[in-house]
Order: C-alpha cells, then sequence, then structure tokens
C-alpha cells in the first residue's frame, strides 16, 4: 500500500459518522491522511504521515503473538511494557494487523477509490437532509490530495449534498482551485500571526497560508461557492492563546477578510489525544498539559471579540478546567 | 411488561411547580410502606376448600418467579377473605360466576377513600378475587397447569433449555376507553342488552347467554362503584369545615360527588368528568384481571380527550387546574405498584406499563396531519413537573414532519431526564408493519390506510390497534439463538442441563429434527438449511407450549369486564380470552436477534469463507465455554462482521434471518382460540437473565454474558456510531422499496415493533445548537431507522462500568472536550476525568 494521491485513489485514516463539531449539521468527515504542516500540539497524530502507519491498542491485546510471526520484516517484538514496533523496519503492508485476533495492531491509512468513498459517506444521507449537515473533508490536509478530494466533492454537490473544506491553507494554489468549486464552506485554520513563531510551532511560516488566505476570499468574492468562510483557532497555552495574537489574527480578519468570514471559532486545547501519541510510540511536548480554565478562555474570547471583527461571530468551542 | 426492578424512589431531579396539593399527594405516594392508606393487593374466596385466588399463568413469562409460585398461591389463599354467596351462586355460569364476584368485591368489600385533596375518584382497586371454580372445576385447572404434564412443567422445559418462556398473560391492550367516553357505560350495556335480545331461545340458555349476562353484570359495576365514590365525596364535603381555605374543598368534593353521579354511566361533558371517568373505568380492568397495570395501556388519550380539553377551557376551566385534574390522574396510575408493597418486591412482579401514545400523525377532512394539540403539551408538562414519576408511562409518536415545538419539548425533555429513558414511536415505520399485518392476516377491512395511523403502542412499543385489538404482545418470548445451538449439533442441547436444586445431570436427548452433525457440512448453503429447519422447530415448539396455557384460560378464567371494552366479545358473544377481540393475534417477540446473526456471520466467517478453524474446533470451543480458546474468541469476537455497524453484507444476513423467523411465525395459529401468530420483537429482561441459560455462542459470547436486546446490535459492536446503528435496524426491518412499500415505500416485517435502546452522550443536548442536531437525528431516524427509539443519556455509572468491561464498550464514544475518542482506549486518568465532568454536567 503506498499513498496515492490520484483522481481514483485516497489515503484515509478515518471516517468519522455523525460528527457534530465540524461545520453545519450532522456530517461525515473524511480524514484524509498527510499534512503540510507539523503542529506541535496537533489532536490527530496520525494524520501527519502521507503513509499508512501501524498503531498498536494495548488493551485489545491478548498477547497472543500470532503478529510476530506473520511479519517478514521483523518489526514487532512483545516486551514487558507491551508492543514495540521498529518503525525503521515497519513498512506497513498491514499483514500484521489482518492477522490480529484482538484488532490491537491497526493500519491508520487505507486506500479508498472514488465510488466506494462516495457510497460510503451517502449512507447518512438521510440525517444531512434532516439537519442542512453534510460531508467535511478534513486530515491532515485534504488539499495534498487535491484531484481526489476535488472529484470526491464534486461528487456529492451533484448530488445536492453539503460540503466543507476543512484546510490548514498550506497548500499549493493549484490544490485549491481543485477543491474551492465544490466546497460550500471552508473551515481555514489560523492559528498565529508572528510568522516566526509560526514556524517554530508548525514547522513553516505563514506566508503562503495568508497568501491563500486572501485568495480563497477573493475567490469567493467572485463565485457563488464557497459560499461562507469560518477561521478555526486553536486555543494552545503558550503558542497560540496569547492576547497578542489573538488580537492580531482578529485584525486580520477585520482588515481582510469583511462579508467573507461569518464565524470564528476559538477551539480550546484539549488532552484527550496523548494517547494516539503513545500508540504511535511518539512523544509529545504537551503531555503534561491540563485543560484551560474558563477565565482564561473568556479572556481570549474578549481579546478576540474586541479586537475589530463583528463580536457575535466569536464562538469559544470545547472543555475548560474542572473548578 | 416493562422493565425489572424499578426504582421508585425518587432520584435527583427534583418536581417542579406543583401546587401545595400535588406536592403532599406526591410525597405522600413517595412514602410507600409507610403509608396509612395503599392500593395493597387483598385476596377474596367464595370459602370453599379448594378455592384459589391466584393464576400462576400470568407469571409464566416472569421466569424470576417461578421459584415463588407454589408461595404466592398459599399466601394469597391464606389470607383470602370470604365473600358471602348468594344461594344460586354454583348455579351459574363461570363468566356470570366471576362477574358478580368482582363486582361485589369492588362495590361491598373493598374499602374505598378519597385522599386529601384528590381530585379523582377511585382509590383501591389491586385485588386478588376467587377464580369461582367448582371442585371438579378447581382440579382440571389444577391438573392442566401445576399436574405432572401441565402447562407449568412445560414451561419449566422449555426455559431451563435455554429456548425462552411462554404464557397466557394480562393485559397488553388499548380498550375502548374512547367509546366509555362517547356512550358512557349506559350505552355499552344497552349494546350488550340488544345483542343479548338479538340471541334465539336457545343460545339464550347456551354459553352465549352466559356471556352476554356476565358483561351485563360487569357493565353496572363502574356506575355503582362511582355511586359509592359519590356518596364518600358528599360526606366529606358536609364535613368540611366552614373556614375560608375548606371553602374550595367544599365544593371541590361537592362537584366530585356530582360528576360520580354522572360517569362513567353516562358520557362525560366536561374534562374533569371525562378523566373521571377514565380512571374508574381503566382501574377496573386492573381488578377484573387481578394485575397491576399490567401494559393496560390508554392509547391516544391527547387526541380522545382533546374536545373535552377543548370544551371546558372555553367555558372557563383554566390551564392549571386542567393540568392538576390530569396530575392527580397520574399518582393514581402510580398506585398500582403497591400491589406488593409491603414485600418491598415490587420490581419481581411490577410488569407495568400503563403507556400513554402522544402526537403522532391523524386524518383530518382525509388528509394526513400532525395531531400534536395543546394538550400533548399540556400532558408533557404534566410529566415534567411530576417527574421523576414512573406512570403513566409516555410513548411519543413521531413522524418526518413532527412540529419543532414538539421535538423541542422532548429534547427538553430528555435533556433533563437524568437517565431515565426516553420512548419515541415512530409513526412511518410502525404502520408499514400494521400494513403488513393487515395484508398477511388479510384483515384489510380493520386495518387500512384509512385508520392506519389510529395504531398505538402498548406496554412499551408493542404496537396495535385501539379497542378491538388484543395481540398478546409478551405472551412468547423465543430465543433465536437456540436454533443455531440446534443447528451445530444437529437438534440436540449443547450442554446438559444440570437443576440447579438437586444438581442432577440430564441426559442429552434428540429435541429438535436430526440434521446431521455439522462437521460434517462442506458448505456454508449446508449450515443455513439446517439453521432453517432447527428455526422451524423451535417456533413450533413455542406455539405449543403456548397452547398449553392459552387453552387453560379460555376455560377457566374469562374476564367479562375487559371483555365490555373490547370490540368483537359482545358481538360474538364470546369473552376476550377465548379470542373474540376483532384483531387477536398472539405475538412471538423474538430475542437474541443480534447474537443470532453475529453468530451465524461468524460460523460462516471462520468456518467457511476464511477457515479459520473447523466446526469441530468451534463446536468444542463452545462446549468449553471459550475456557482455553481465546485466539478463536477473540477472531470472532472481533474479526468476524457484525450487524449494526451499516455494513452491507452483514445487514443482509440479519435480514435474511428476520425473513425466515417472520415467515415461519406467520404460518401458526392457536388452536383452542385460533389467534395467529405475529413477530416482534422486546425482550424486556430476558436478554439478561437468558444469558446464563444459553450455552457460549458463535459470536464470541460466554455463558453468563448477556444476549442482545431486542432490535439492538450486540453489546459494543454498534462502532460506526448512532446513524449507521439505526440504518443496520431499519434495514433488517426491511428498509424501503420504493414500488412496493408496506406503508409508503416502508418496509416492515414486525408488526408488533422493534425495540431499539440508544445511548447519547450528554454533549449532544448540551447547547441550542447540538439540540438542534439531535432533532435533526430523530427526524432522520424517522427515515431510515426502525419503529420505536428508547433514548438513553449517559451517565457516570455507565462510563464506571466501561472502565471495568471495556470489552462490552467499545463502541463507546465520549465526545467531552469537542473531540471524539472511544473511551476505553482513552487511558485510565483521562476517563476518571471524563467520568468527573460527566458528574458535573460539564462537557
Ligand atoms: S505492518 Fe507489516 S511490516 Fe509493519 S509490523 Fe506489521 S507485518 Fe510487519
Ligand atoms: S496478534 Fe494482536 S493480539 Fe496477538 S499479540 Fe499481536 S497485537 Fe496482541
Amino acid at each position: 500500500m503506498t499513498p496515492s494521491s490520484t483522481a481514483e485513489f485516497a489515503t484515509i485514516f478515518e471516517i468519522m459518522r455523525m460528527s457534530t463539531e465540524d461545520g453545519p449539521g450532522i456530517r461525515t468527515t473524511v480524514f484524509f491522511k498527510g499534512c503540510s504542516l507539523h503542529c506541535a500540539w496537533c489532536h490527530n497524530p496520525e494524520s501527519i504521515s502521507p503513509n499508512p502507519q501501524l498503531q498498536w491498542v494495548g488493551n485489545r491485546c491478548i498477547g497472543c503473538r500470532t503478529c510476530l510471526s506473520v511479519c517478514r520484516e521483523n518489526a514487532l517484538a512483545l516486551t514487558e511494557s507491551g508492543m514495540e514496533i521498529d518503525r525503521t523496519r515497519c513498512t506497513g503492508c498491514g499483514d500484521c494487523a489482518d492477522a490480529c485476533p484482538g484488532t490491537a495492531l491497526e493500519i491508520m491509512g487505507k486506500t479508498w477509490d472514488l465510488d466506494d468513498l462516495t457510497a460510503e459517506v451517502l449512507k447518512d444521507q438521510a440525517y444531512f437532509e434532516t439537519s442542512k449537515g453534510g460531508i467535511t473533508v478534513s486530515g491532515g490536509e485534504p488539499a495534498l490530495q487535491s484531484e481526489f478530494a476535488g472529484q470526491f466533492l464534486k461528487a456529492l454537490r451533484q448530488r445536492g449534498i453539503h460540503t466543507a473544506l476543512d484546510t490548514c491553507g498550506c497548500c499549493r494554489r493549484e490544490a485549491l482551485d481543485q477543491v474551492l468549486p465544490y466546497s460550500a464552506l471552508v473551515l481555514f485554520d489560523m492559528k498565529l500571526m508572528d510568522p516566526v513563531l509560526h514556524k517554530k510551532f508548525t514547522g513553516h511560516d505563514n506566508r503562503r497560508i495568508l497568501e491563500n488566505l486572501h485568495y480563497v476570499a477573493d475567490y469567493m468574492r467572485s463565485h457563488v461557492h464557497p459560499s461562507e468562510m469560518w477561521i478555526r483557532t486553536p486555543l494552545i497555552p503558550r503558542a497560540t492563546a496569547t492576547r497578542e495574537n489573538i488580537g492580531a489574527i482578529g485584525q486580520f480578519i477585520g482588515a481582510h477578510l469583511r462579508n467573507v468570514v461569518s464565524r470564528w471559532e476559538l477551539c480550546a486545547f484539549n488532552n484527550l489525544c496523548r494517547d494516539k501519541y503513545l500508540r504511535l510510540g511518539q512523544r509529545w511536548e504537551f503531555e503534561k498539559e491540563e485543560l484551560l480554565t474558563l477565565d482564561f478562555v473568556d479572556e481570549m474570547a474578549d481579546a478576540a471579540k474586541s479586537s475589530g471583527v463583528d463580536p457575535d461571530m466569536v464562538v469559544p468551542t470545547g472543555s475548560t478546567r474542572l473548578e | 411488561m416493562t422493565a425489572v426492578a424499578q426504582n421508585i424512589t425518587p432520584p435527583l431531579k427534583m418536581p417542579a411547580g406543583l401546587s401545595p396539593r400535588m406536592e403532599w399527594l406526591r410525597e405522600y405516594y413517595f412514602n410507600g410502606a409507610e403509608r396509612a392508606w395503599n392500593n395493597e393487593s387483598t385476596s377474596w374466596t367464595t370459602g370453599t376448600p379448594w378455592d384459589v385466588q391466584f393464576n400462576e399463568m400470568t407469571f409464566y413469562i416472569v421466569p424470576e418467579t417461578y421459584m415463588l409460585m407454589q408461595t404466592l398461591l398459599s399466601s394469597y389463599r391464606q389470607s383470602a377473605r370470604p365473600v358471602a354467596l348468594p344461594p344460586d351462586f354454583w348455579a351459574k355460569s363461570l363468566a356470570e360466576r366471576r362477574a358478580w364476584f368482582i363486582k361485589e368485591v369492588m362495590v361491598k368489600y373493598l374499602p374505598a377513600e378519597i385522599l386529601p385533596g384528590d381530585l379523582i375518584a377511585g382509590g383501591r382497586f389491586n385485588i386478588q378475587a376467587s377464580m369461582c371454580l367448582t371442585e371438579t372445576e378447581q382440579a382440571e385447572f389444577n391438573r392442566l397447569t401445576a399436574g405432572k404434564n401441565g402447562a407449568r412443567s412445560a414451561m419449566n422445559w422449555f426455559h431451563n433449555h435455554g429456548y425462552g418462556n411462554a404464557g397466557a398473560t394480562c393485559g397488553h391492550l388499548v380498550p375502548g376507553y374512547d367509546r366509555v367516553l362517547s356512550i358512557g357505560w349506559k350505552g355499552i350495556y344497552e349494546e350488550l342488552e340488544n345483542f343479548y335480545r338479538d340471541l334465539s331461545d336457545a343460545d339464550r340458555k347456551g354459553p352465549k347467554g352466559a356471556q352476554l349476562r356476565a358483561m351485563m353484570t360487569a357493565a353496572t359495576l363502574p356506575r355503582d362503584l362511582a355511586g359509592k365514590y359519590a356518596k364518600i365525596c358528599e360526606r366529606l364535603s358536609a364535613g368540611e369545615k366552614n373556614s375560608a381555605h375548606t371553602t374550595e374543598r367544599k365544593a371541590e368534593l361537592a362537584q366530585m360527588a356530582q360528576n360520580l353521579k354522572k360517569v362513567p354511566w353516562n358520557p362525560p361533558e366536561t374534562f374533569w368528568e371525562a378523566v373521571q371517568a377514565l380512571w374508574l373505568t381503566h382501574m377496573l380492568v386492573m381488578s377484573d384481571e387481578n394485575y397491576p397495570g399490567p401494559g393496560v395501556s390508554f392509547g391516544r388519550i391527547d387526541q380522545y380527550l382533546l374536545p373535552f380539553w377543548e370544551h371546558s377551557i372555553a367555558s372557563g376551566m383554566s390551564r392549571e387546574f386542567g393540568k392538576e385534574i390530569l396530575k392527580c390522574f397520574w399518582i393514581h396510575a402510580n398506585t398500582a405498584y403497591d400491589a406488593m408493597i409491603r414485600n418491598g418486591n415490587q420490581g419481581i412482579t411490577s410488569g407495568f406499563g400503563q403507556l400513554i401514545t402522544l402526537s403522532g400523525l391523524g386524518k383530518r377532512h382525509g388528509t394526513l396531519l400532525d395531531m400534536t394539540n395543546d394538550l400533548t403539551f399540556a400532558i408533557l408538562e404534566v410529566i415534567d413537573e411530576m417527574s421523576p414519576i414512573l406512570e403513566p408511562k409516555p410513548n411519543i409518536r413521531m413522524h418526518r414532519d413532527s412540529p419543532d415545538t414538539l421535538l423541542d419539548k422532548m429534547t427538553d425533555m430528555v435533556a433533563s431526564s437524568q437517565g431515565a429513558p426516553f420512548l419515541i414511536n415512530f409513526d412511518e415505520r410502525s404502520m408499514a408493519g400494521m400494513m403488513r399485518e393487515a395484508a398477511m392476516a388479510e384483515i384489510g377491512h380493520l386495518i387500512n390506510k384509512d385508520n392506519v395511523h389510529d395504531y398505538c403502542p402498548v406496554g412499551c412499543l408493542e404496537n396495535t390497534m385501539a379497542g378491538n385489538d388484543r395481540s398478546g404482545t409478551v405472551d412468547c418470548n423465543l430465543n433465536l439463538l437456540k436454533a443455531v445451538e440446534l443447528a451445530i449439533t444437529g437438534g440436540k442441547d449443547l450442554l446438559p442441563f444440570v437443576d440447579p436444586m438437586t444438581l442432577k445431570k440430564e441426559k442429552i436427548r434428540q429435541d429438535g429434527p436430526s440434521t446431521g452433525d455439522a462437521a460434517a457440512f462442506q458448505r456454508w448453503d449446508a449450515f443455513w438449511s439446517a439453521y432453517r429447519q432447527q428455526t422451524a422447530y423451535i417456533i413450533r415448539k413455542c406455539v405449543d407450549l403456548y397452547e398449553t396455557s392459552e387453552s387453560v384460560r379460555a376455560r377457566f378464567l374469562p374476564t367479562p369486564y375487559l371483555s365490555c371494552l373490547v370490540k368483537g366479545c359482545a358481538e360474538k358473544a364470546r369473552d376476550v380470552t377465548r379470542g373474540a377481540a376483532e384483531i387477536s393475534f398472539v405475538t412471538l417477540e423474538a430475542v437474541t436477534f443480534a447474537t443470532t446473526v453475529d453468530s451465524l456471520l461468524a460460523i460462516k466467517y471462520l468456518v467457511f469463507d476464511e477457515k479459520r478453524c473447523t466446526m469441530r474446533q468451534l463446536r468444542q470451543a463452545l462446549e468449553d465455554n471459550w475456557e482455553g480458546h481465546n485466539v478463536l474468541q477473540a477472531l470472532a469476537k472481533n474479526k468476524a462482521p457484525k450487524y449494526g455497524r451499516d455494513d452491507d453484507a452483514a445487514d443482509e444476513m440479519a435480514k435474511q434471518v428476520m425473513d425466515l423467523w417472520t415467515e415461519e411465525t406467520w404460518k401458526h395459529c392457536t388452536l383452542s382460540t385460533g389467534r395467529r401468530f405475529r413477530p416482534g420483537m422486546l425482550s424486556w429482561n430476558y436478554w439478561a437473565g437468558d444469558g446464563y441459560i444459553m450455552a457460549a455462542s458463535a459470536d464470541g459470547r460466554k455463558k453468563g454474558q448477556f444476549l442482545s436486546n431486542a432490535i439492538c446490535p450486540s453489546n459494543g459492536a454498534d462502532i460506526n456510531g448512532p446513524t449507521a446503528n439505526a440504518n443496520s435496524v431499519g434495514k433488517a426491518l426491511g428498509g424501503k422499496d420504493f414500488e412496493n412499500g408496506d406503508w409508503e415505500t416502508y418496509l416492515n416485517s414486525l408488526p408488533n415493533g422493534a425495540s431499539h435502546t440508544m445511548t447519547f452522550n450528554p454533549a449532544i443536548i448540551k447547547d441550542p445548537a447540538h439540540r438542534e442536531k439531535f432533532k435533526a437525528f430523530l427526524k432522520g431516524y424517522a427515515v431510515n431507522g426502525g419503529t420505536c427509539l428508547q433514548v438513553n443519556i449517559l451517565d457516570p455509572d455507565m462510563l464506571k462500568d466501561a472502565q471495568k468491561h471495556p470489552q462490552d464498550y467499545r463502541h463507546l464514544l465520549v465526545r467531552i472536550t469537542g473531540y471524539n475518542a472511544y473511551f476505553t482506549s482513552v487511558g485510565r486518568e483521562l476517563q476518571d476525568e471524563v467520568i468527573a465532568r460527566l458528574s458535573h454536567e460539564q462537557f
């Protein structure tokens, strides 16, 4: 299995049905694998690499050692502390996952073809209709598999399904051209305004992202679709969640995206993904971080509301610390 | 029947907005055994040495009581008080004896009181009355039930061997209350007289005449009892002192006396009269059947009470006072639970479920419309303000076009219910099932597209028509899984039955058809064909078992009072217990559906498709209860396909299992009463209890673990979320057919309906935006899902259980921080945090 970005095949790491947090209504969110950024706080570490990755969920393992015998690369070892996956050897072939009776071993990232994926997401069409919901393509960065994503979104638009593109904005202009015409809503991430900090925390500066943001806004002004844009800003302690940064994002929205952006979500940091890092054998610098306090989130929301945007547009989401 | 072991101590949510009257009554009710007044069952005898008051067959479907049968029988016999009989008593027919006896007890013997502040009369109704049998009759009854080859031993065998249970049970119908409200008991009496007059002389002397005379006696019971209560009200009213705060009560009592002099003998005009008439009529059904609240359901109460509500509101009744009347009615319904109040075991015998139906489609000027009205909302407010309180239980009928205002109110109630389950019936799929029934049984003149919208659920969710339908909705409960076991062994039990008392091991016998040792099967088709034959066998076995109690009930246990309220009985001059209702089915409720489907899927996957093991190995694993076969068990549990994931291939198996057992069920009729069998899926609590009886199953379940509940996917199998779960259920019922639907495009193999429970995270109702999504989910369910959904909201206890048994909760999504994760796959620390959040209602 190799990652693919053709028009017929895509690498998808999750299909989340009845998703209620990725746009209006009841949605099915399709998570494309592979991301152009590498955010230090990323909640979906399995989304970053474009390649299928093996993960091990300890509480499902029955210790039968079947996996050890099927792996041709000798990449696995079952030790006292659990399964050790030698990631330098593992090719992600999936043989062990196929054989694992406990489904403890799983390959994150499966190849889907266009027809199958379309049929799969249409299973919830009834709920899209009753809720004015639809499909969100997310990731990772769906624009990295733009040819497929564009065809997929097009197929859904043709069936009258509402579509949303969730993007970090770090992609080629041509990639955007392939997906924008078929996206009714764009969920655009704005994380940090300071290019140096952006680079520090995500691995890239934000020049291209801001250019793309202007481009999408211009595109929307001259086209029927996309008709709506939401900005999403993760509130990450000591990174994005500062008065300066929130104020600066707000000023940018106020100055350049007037009449384009209808909602600005401030997504409070969460730590539920801690185990995902463990399963992938990765360390996470926010591992010990607690949830934000309600006061702090309110402070950030105030900063956003007084930054020059329509205050009603600012929506804090996610949970805060139990007091 | 509804849930077991209901807890009547009020949980955290406290009632709101109650008047001092209602606060007092409600609190008094919850004092339980400490009350001076109660509605505990009293026992009454003809005084003969052979007399029996307790009909054990009513409890055949409650396995928890099997050990108590003899004790209950003796304790009622010991405490029975004698009733003085008229000289010609024994010369009369059984139906007449019984009608007279019940009336005598209710009017002359049982004390009658009005509680302080109460606006409705009709207090004590729980009685155990003599069966009124002669010595010979009683001996015959005893032989046919408790005798060596009687109904009881047949029922025990069936249950002990894992097939399920069956028995002719009370209630579970919607009596024709609307007729009492439109013509009064007087009108019913006059009809009976007319039918009697029309009988030939010979018929008058025979059983037909006897039956109609018994019904006429019964029809005067509500009149005479109301008269007794009217006198009490007058006396109380006169006794109230003329102080300022009692003047009002005096007037209320005087009005109650007026009401009772008029109804239920004459038809009511005001709302107060209508509710009074309804209550007395209803409670006497329970007296007649000697069983508290067994799914005797009210039907579309917000429709048939509406004209009275509107009339009284228009003539000056305040909306609040109307609700006050309803709240008193609510208190009365709850006193059904007093039946065994001192034993403290309401849980064991409480097959309660005085269900009310609210909202739903109806016809006005020939157009199908939503029937939600002001009374619907008033009733919902009453429930909300009185809750937590158990009876009467609402089942709200919704459909694709249910109004937003109703859905908003429902969502509010779900949000504040604190884990109390909430029942929603879905019209389109339900009506499709009723239309299928009409086609299968050729009763299009009784159920058709012009009246099918008047269907209503009884008990919990069992769909029937109202006033002319008794379809034994809880009488037969069959474990479909038994047929898989028999297909593996070729018609024998996998494990020998061991008597729990004597520890004696029974010899394994050839019970089902010998379909051969499955180890010899080369292809899946061969296994399926064996499964087909065994399914036909277990259904026939269940039908035969039912006959043993149905025939005894038909002979010895007439209910002439109830018969007055079921269309068909007066016309045929035959009792409702003899199959006289116009619509008279027996419902075969299939239990263990998903466990059966998943077991078949696992056998196909492991033995035939993937060849991970041989049939012999699989059988060995099941005999060993999976001990020492953990790899095979894990494969069965995790790798084999499962129903409930919206996986078309797996759901096709569900559909095949459904088609097979439902078609087989329609083939049968009772011999003694000519009632046809129809299919349904309700599993009360059997999926828990029978899990200890049935051998390990091929889906990876061990003996002792729960079976699947009604039409729900197996525990933890629905890993693709609520929409996928609902879609699978809809497909199992038949899905849609754009040309030949049963009702519009909807298909439904189960006229009775299917119980489906789903547990939601409270995050789905945390704020207005999410509530909109929840409402939309329900509307989507109306398009894709089943007939009835029980909505549960996740509570901390469930999560704590999930920490202990992660294997049962793989599907449990927590959506706490705007982020989804499977609860069991996040670390302990985070799990604890999620639990803490839920406890603090902070999502
Ligand atoms: S995915 Fe393939 S290479 Fe990697 S551990 Fe499993 S079997 Fe070995
Ligand atoms: S095959 Fe799966 S269950 Fe068995 S040891 Fe490997 S990871 Fe654990």
